[in-house]
């Protein structure tokens, strides 16, 4: 896929990457390379200048519930308590009365808010919000979860708590999402979730590296592999100079 | 004259008025707002008068002051002053009240360099305070000029009693024309004002472009946690929904400024007392005024006019009844063809570009101007379809084209504030038209939606002055309604009935204030509480979001094969 702008800047090109069952794919790069650019494409918000999405085998155009988005900036409607919020979700799938209810109730379960049905956003933190935009994204169904940078406007014990619970929220046999993508600049978070990173770098952007991250789970970030992988990803992340310059 | 040359200057005339008073409007509310930041005393009088004033449709309060302006000053100039006053009294109180959001809300940081630089006060009104406030300004332009090319048309002819009174304009120069028979010069006149119209609209467009791009700060502005607000939510007309922020902007200046060791204390403080005491001054001499006017009113009426007066309230009443029942349907139509268009043009950013400009110069063509014309093309086919009811469908219909841009800009700039998050979330679920209205389009543009309601109410009185009593309006007929409060105070104005005009007047004043303190703060309070689509956006937008803004919602960044 590539991407450009109105003015014909180009952001990335020859971009490929493949969200495979059962793993967590995460994006890295420097600022500006078109990460969260290149995840809306992914789930249909944006169209790519060149090349296509495709979610086992159907091509992609436009947004659409088996594809669910998690935005960085954390998204709930103020003036639903934190079940309706998950109910708006269940609203498109035609789920209502008390099966809605009972869904709802579960997802909020599942991302560890049982208790807080009726409590409205504002009465939450902001970790406790993100739980409720993941529940919601979680109602639809969804087959694949986009994240961009979900946890970068938590502060860090609250991210880490998320960070830790986050994969056996979505790989779950209680739904039936069957794929994450992450867009994140923090290498850390990356090594302890994902199972595959690609790496973009350079002007336009390319993928510049694809690495499978081997480690058991629960990770420990003071292990030697896990150092490992994070100086693997630093070197891909060292700046590349413009081929315009 | 040359006929054509006639029209043409009356155009100039009456769009310069307009402008003038506009920038008139902008220069005083600079001073009137670094004023009120400056005071406390101050503020709260300005604000609570702003409040009061523009609550109050101009048109209730004008035959009183036309009155004054043509009896005490008197001649060409009494005439020019009150068509000027009824004009500035329309586009005044957004700009006024958007200049002091600005100001209120100016970064303390910018605030910390002026003072770091010991900055003179025209000095931090020229680098600070002006530039910043230059944004919020272009975004109450429309509503203004609207407003003000409104108003101007039917002021610039004035009659009291038997005598009629003109300034030269477009207004009188049409009312000539149309007296005299010349119907080809009334369309070339509707031609020349059209075009100023259009051509003010665009320089405008242009202006608020450049204003933004210059003078705006990050306009993805980051939200604070908790009870934040992005500065962009404060940018609807109706002075319930600013103020309601107030509180909560003006907290986060309250932020204790570090005394640096260099600073001069005794100096500073000096400065201080003279700003603050000042503008209490200018306020307590605005409050003594308004209170001896008010006593020589009640002074100045004898008993037997007293009775007369009361006993004609009940009617009063009734007829303020009636012509409620028409604002509120005015607004009804207003509202559902606002939500409708609004939601349309929000989703097709083909058709927003050319259709906003179209509506932007529609409202403010002013339709005192062109609605005998319509009038006349259709009364024979309305009257075929309506029978009895055709004369309250021309006053509904002049009420409606006085008003119904006030509801749809700020339902239109509810939608488009609304964080782009939303859009995608309904995107993403796949949300039907209904559901996305019910759950998400309507709560979060609430607040707007109830700003825009207000404004219209207002209009729509001054739509209803003029429409239920339109002498002449075309070949000797007038059009007037049976009952209507608007109706009274226009039959009593050119009755020279100074002291019913009056009471009615403030009968009707006091129930607007009323209905606004039990009505709209009401519904504005629920807003604020409950219904600020900022706060479910928990964190910063970032310039990335800008960007997919701009493209998922149909703007295309690019031709590329994707797009073929």
């Amino acid at each position: 896929m590539a991407y450009a702008y109105e003015n014909g800047h180009v952001v990335f090109e020859d971009v490929s990457v493949a969200a495979r069952e059962d793993e967590l794919t995460a994006i890295v790069g420097p600022s500006g390379v078109g990460k969260s650019t290149l995840l809306r494409i992914l789930g249909g918000f944006i169209r790519p200048m060149r090349g296509e999405v495709r979610l086992m085998g159907k091509r992609v155009t436009r947004p659409i519930p088996e594809i669910a988005l998690i935005h960085q900036s954390i998204v709930t409607f103020p003036w639903l308590s934190a079940l309706e919020n998950v109910k708006l979700a269940l609203k498109a799938r035609k789920v209502s009365g008390d099966e809605a209810d009972a869904v709802a109730k579960k997802m909020l379960s599942l991302v560890g808010l049982q208790g807080t049905e009726n409590l409205y956003p504002k009465e939450m933190s902001g970790g406790m919000r993100q739980r409720v935009a993941i529940a919601r994204a979680l109602a639809a169904e969804p087959i694949v979860l986009l994240m961009d940078e979900p946890f970068s406007h938590l502060d860090e014990f609250t991210a880490e708590e998320l960070r830790q619970d986050i994969y056996g929220m979505i790989f779950n046999s209680e739904i039936p999402l069957r794929s994450a993508i992450l867009v994140s600049h923090n290498l850390y978070e990356v090594v302890s979730l994902a199972d595959r990173v690609y790496v973009l770098n350079g002007y336009p952007a390319k993928v510049v590296g694809e690495i499978e991250v081997g480690l058991e789970r629960p990770r420990d970030p003071t292990s030697a592999e896990f150092n490992d992988y994070l100086h693997k990803l630093r070197e891909y992340l060292t700046p590349v100079k413009s081929e315009l310059a | 004259m040359n006929a054509y040359l006639l029209a043409l200057l009356a155009t100039l005339a009456t769009t310069g008025r307009v402008l003038g008073l506009i920038l008139l409007s902008v220069v005083t509310g600079w001073f009137l707002g670094y004023a009120a930041i400056k005071s406390r005393v101050f503020e709260n009088a300005y604000i609570a008068s702003i409040e009061v004033l523009e609550s109050v449709p101009v048109i209730s309060f004008f035959p009183v002051v036309l009155i004054f302006f043509i009896n005490d000053v008197g001649g060409g100039l009494g005439v020019e002053l009150a068509a000027d006053f009824l004009v500035f009294t329309a586009v005044v109180w957004n700009i006024w009240v958007g200049i002091y959001q600005a100001l209120k809300t100016i970064p303390n940081e910018m605030l910390e360099v002026t003072k770091n630089f010991e900055m003179s006060f025209l000095q931090k009104l020229r680098y600070a305070y002006i530039p910043f406030s230059v944004p919020r300004i272009a975004a109450n332009l429309f509503p203004s000029l609207a407003d003000g090319f409104f108003y101007i048309t039917v002021s610039e002819v004035l009659s009291v009693g038997t005598t009629s009174y003109s300034t030269f304009g477009i207004g009188t120069v049409i009312d000539r024309f149309s007296s005299q028979g010349d119907f080809f010069m009334v369309y070339v006149s509707l031609i020349f004002i059209g075009a100023a119209v259009v051509l003010t609209v665009l320089g405008m467009r242009e202006f608020s472009k450049y204003a933004v791009a210059k003078y705006a700060l990050d306009t993805n502005q980051p939200i604070r946690k908790g009870r934040g607000f992005r500065i962009s939510s404060l940018m609807s007309k109706n002075p319930f929904q600013k103020l309601s922020f107030y509180s909560l902007t003006s907290k986060a200046r309250t932020t204790p400024r570090r005394k640096g060791f260099l600073e001069r204390p005794e100096e500073e403080e000096k400065q201080n007392r003279l700003s603050k005491i000042v503008p209490a001054a200018v306020g307590f001499l605005l409050l003594a005024l308004l209170i001896y006017g008010a006593v020589s009113l009640v002074i100045g009426v004898s008993p037997s006019l007293w009775s007369q007066l009361l006993s004609m309230t009940p009617y009063f009443l009734y007829s303020m009844l009636v012509d409620y029942a028409r604002v509120g349907v005015i607004t009804l139509v207003s509202l559902a063809l606002a939500i409708t268009v609004g939601y349309y043009l929000a989703v097709h950013a083909r058709a927003e570009a050319s259709m906003v400009p179209l509506i932007q110069s529609l409202s403010a063509f002013p339709a005192p101007t062109y609605f005998p014309v319509l009038f006349a093309l259709t009364v024979s086919l309305v009257r075929g379809f309506l029978g009895p009811y055709t004369v309250e469908f021309y006053v509904l219909l002049v009420g409606f084209m006085s008003t119904f841009y006030y509801i749809f800009y700020s339902f239109w700039m509810g939608i488009r504030a609304m964080p782009q998050e939303y859009w995608d979330v309904m995107d993403n679920l796949n949300m039907g038209f209904f559901q996305k209205m019910r759950h998400v389009l309507l709560p979060a543009t609430f607040p707007y939606i109830i700003a825009g309601i207000s404004s219209t109410v207002n209009s729509a009185w001054g739509g209803l002055m003029i429409g239920e009593y339109w002498p002449d309006i075309y070949k000797g007929y007038t059009l007037t309604v049976r009952v209507g409060l608007m109706k009274l105070m226009d039959v009593y104005t050119a009755e020279g009935q100074i002291a019913l005009v009056s009471w009615a007047s403030l009968l009707f004043g006091i129930v607007v204030v009323v209905y606004s303190i039990f009505f709209t703060r009401k519904m504005m309070d629920l807003a604020r509480k409950k219904y600020v689509a900022e706060e479910g956006v928990y964190a910063a937008r970032r310039d990335r979001l800008g960007e997919s803004l701009i493209v998922s919602r149909g703007r295309k960044p690019f031709v590329g094969e994707g797009e073929k």
